[in-house]
């Protein structure tokens, strides 16, 4: 029951939530210094002209009707056109949208299957030189420019070594098109060469983003077994002559994990800032990149567009995150 | 007088805290004294073509750029940029986030409930998605860099604030200055906030290092000062068309983003262990 509540709590805070992103994206689309209706008009606009502009666009309404009609079309995933590829932009972030999806969550498989068991070898062998040089390692990464590490790794995988692709998501045209990851989808085609060239393709970005993400999970799941191995059960099963594998393992690693938990959060936070610089520098035709044109091309709908997406799918994130928390660990909705 | 002593003998022992200390002291010494280390301190606006993409020698320390400038005298300028930024959009977030997060743990009503629900609002979107939506729409310049790293970072310092100032309200000594007719702006600053200093310093210590990286991401992707400004995102990214030959050109302002970062990241985590009585307790508890 009580767990009824805090889901039901959480999801009526995510409506106003995102109402507010967008109020905020709003009032800064109207921060322009330069006025955009007589700059798309053009230099030898005349005066009726331009409000004649004013009018179709809906700028001559008071402002709360126009922020009205905003909120309006942006719920019915209208972000307007953009100004560089003159489609409909949510098409547009559409067919983006997979790569930034797999890429994400590949990077944070990996840092999940390096990080938990790390964090757990860190705390039981804590101030040994193994914990030394992961403490050096998880406070690198979160110090490191996720662009500057990506153009490390390109630098010296890419292009001294030759080992990997320098950028891009696949050679040629990819495999066809059914769920729009590709990893999947060359499965499912069943062609080794296309998967072998995707993965190869999906390393060294994939890596960079699980760096932080998985300095993150190592430093929290350390924490959190730390905190766990001081505990009664703990002592109790010693002395019952639990071997000490099983006891961190299952018992402690369990507990431990829900501090983890609900740091997915924060990671997915890191994941979503550095993937926007890391597609940038792999070229990775997903979100990140589009933002990065849109900058590039001044397209002000792109990147509100952009900001508005993020900015929800990182909102639902967390919405799920405290939904799962409350799930296996019942105290959280006692 | 005696915690400060406290506080700073621990910190001479503490290993960590000091190296970070000792980065931030590199990086103001370097941009404080700049035009005297650089040196070609001239390059910062000044172009050689002849010498373009030159490796690092005795006259280059760490080589030159596609304009032919000295990369070593332009990072050093570049340190000065670094600091502003940081320090004024800091400035900026700590006060702004102090007082909403003040008066809202203080005061109980809708208004409180409003202060923080904003903040709410501003933390459940990752900062650099708003900063590149304000930067952009402003245009790149150091001034709205500042901007919208301020606009964006001011909710941490209100929810810390917020956080804690409800705990300790119900104190004895918040009761009783209340009870002796005390002004509630006098409570707020000679009694909640000296008590609540220790975790701003914290965060702001530690805020510090993820404002650089958020301000050298916006340089990275052209939202920074102009060309030819000398900031190291901005380099970083001008770099890159000449790789693989010119490795120094992109590796020297990275290292130096990366040895600030982690000089205050190191410095923040050092400070919560000496001030956090908490941690402190349960530190020597395990031991």
């Amino acid at each position: 029951m009580k767990f009824l509540v805090l889901v039901v709590n959480r999801c009526l805070w995510f409506l106003p939530t995102v109402l507010g992103l967008m109020v905020i994206t709003f009032t800064i689309s109207h921060l322009i210094p330069a006025d955009p209706i007589a700059a798309a008009a053009g230099e030898n606009a005349t005066a009726e002209q331009i409000a004649a502009l004013r009018v179709k666009f809906g700028l001559d309404q008071p402002i709360y009707v126009q922020l009205y009609r905003y909120v309006l079309a942006v719920a019915q995933g209208d972000f307007g056109i953009s100004l560089y590829t003159q489609r409909p932009i949510v098409f547009d972030i559409a067919t983006r949208l997979p790569a930034t999806l797999e890429l994400t969550f590949v990077a944070v498989l990996i840092a999940a299957t390096l990080g938990i068991p790390l964090g757990v070898l860190s705390a039981t062998h804590r101030n040994s030189p193994l914990d030394h040089v992961l403490r050096v390692i998880t406070v690198s990464g979160l110090a490191i420019a996720a662009f500057w590490l990506a153009i490390l790794f390109q630098l010296l995988f890419a292009m001294k070594l030759g080992w990997t692709p320098l950028q891009g998501r696949v050679d040629g045209w990819g495999p066809d098109s059914v769920t729009g990851f590709f990893l999947i989808d060359a499965v499912l085609m069943g062609d080794l060469e296309i998967l072998q060239d995707v993965a190869a393709h999906m390393i060294l970005p994939a890596a960079t983003l699980a760096f932080p993400a998985m300095a993150t999970i190592v430093r929290f799941t350390r924490a959190g077994v730390l905190e766990a191995i001081n505990s009664n059960y703990v002592m109790y099963e010693e002395a019952m002559g639990f071997p000490r594998r099983i006891i961190v393992w299952k018992y402690v690693l369990r507990n431990a994990l829900i501090g983890t938990v609900t740091q997915i959060g924060l990671i997915f936070g890191i994941l979503i800032a550095n993937g926007v610089v890391v597609e940038a520098v792999f070229d990775w035709p997903g979100l990140g990149l589009y933002a990065v044109s849109s900058i590039l091309q001044s397209d002000y709908n792109g990147i509100m567009a952009f900001a508005i997406i993020a900015g929800v799918i990182f909102i639902v994130v967390n919405l799920l995150v405290d939904i799962t928390h409350g799930l296996i660990d019942p105290r959280e909705s006692r | 007088m005696e915690t400060l002593r406290f506080v700073a003998g621990r910190f001479l022992q503490d290993r960590v805290a000091l190296i970070g200390a000792v980065l931030i002291l590199l990086l103001v010494l370097a941009a404080v004294f700049a035009p005297w280390l650089a040196t070609h301190p001239q390059d910062v606006s000044e172009f050689h073509p002849a010498d373009r993409l030159q490796g690092p020698s005795l006259a280059h320390f760490l080589g030159t750029d596609r304009m032919g400038s000295d990369v070593y005298s332009r990072l050093l300028y570049g340190a000065r940029i670094t600091i502003t930024i940081a320090v004024i959009a800091i400035s900026v977030s700590v006060l702004i986030g102090v007082p909403v997060g003040l008066v809202a743990g203080y005061y109980r009503g809708w208004f409180s409930e409003l202060l923080m629900r904003v903040s709410d609002i501003f933390l459940a979107v990752p900062q650099i998605v708003l900063a590149i939506a304000i930067a952009q729409t402003l245009g790149p310049s150091i001034e709205n860099v500042i901007l919208a790293l301020s606009a964006t970072y001011w909710p941490f310092w209100a929810r810390l604030v917020y956080a804690e100032t409800r705990s300790i309200q119900n104190e004895v000594f918040i009761e009783a200055s209340i009870a002796l007719g005390v002004s509630p702006l006098r409570v707020m600053i000679t009694h909640i906030l000296p008590n609540i200093m220790s975790s701003i310093i914290v965060r702001t210590t530690i805020g510090m290092g993820g404002t650089i990286l958020t301000a050298a991401a916006l340089g990275f992707l052209g939202l920074g000062p102009p060309a030819p400004s000398p900031e190291w995102g901005r380099t970083i990214a001008e770099s890159r068309e000449f790789l693989p030959d010119a490795w120094w050109y992109a590796t020297a302002p990275g290292l130096a983003i990366f040895l600030v970062v982690m000089g205050f990241n190191l410095l923040g985590d050092g400070l919560r262990d000496i001030l956090d009585p908490k941690i402190r307790r349960s530190r020597t508890h395990d031991r």
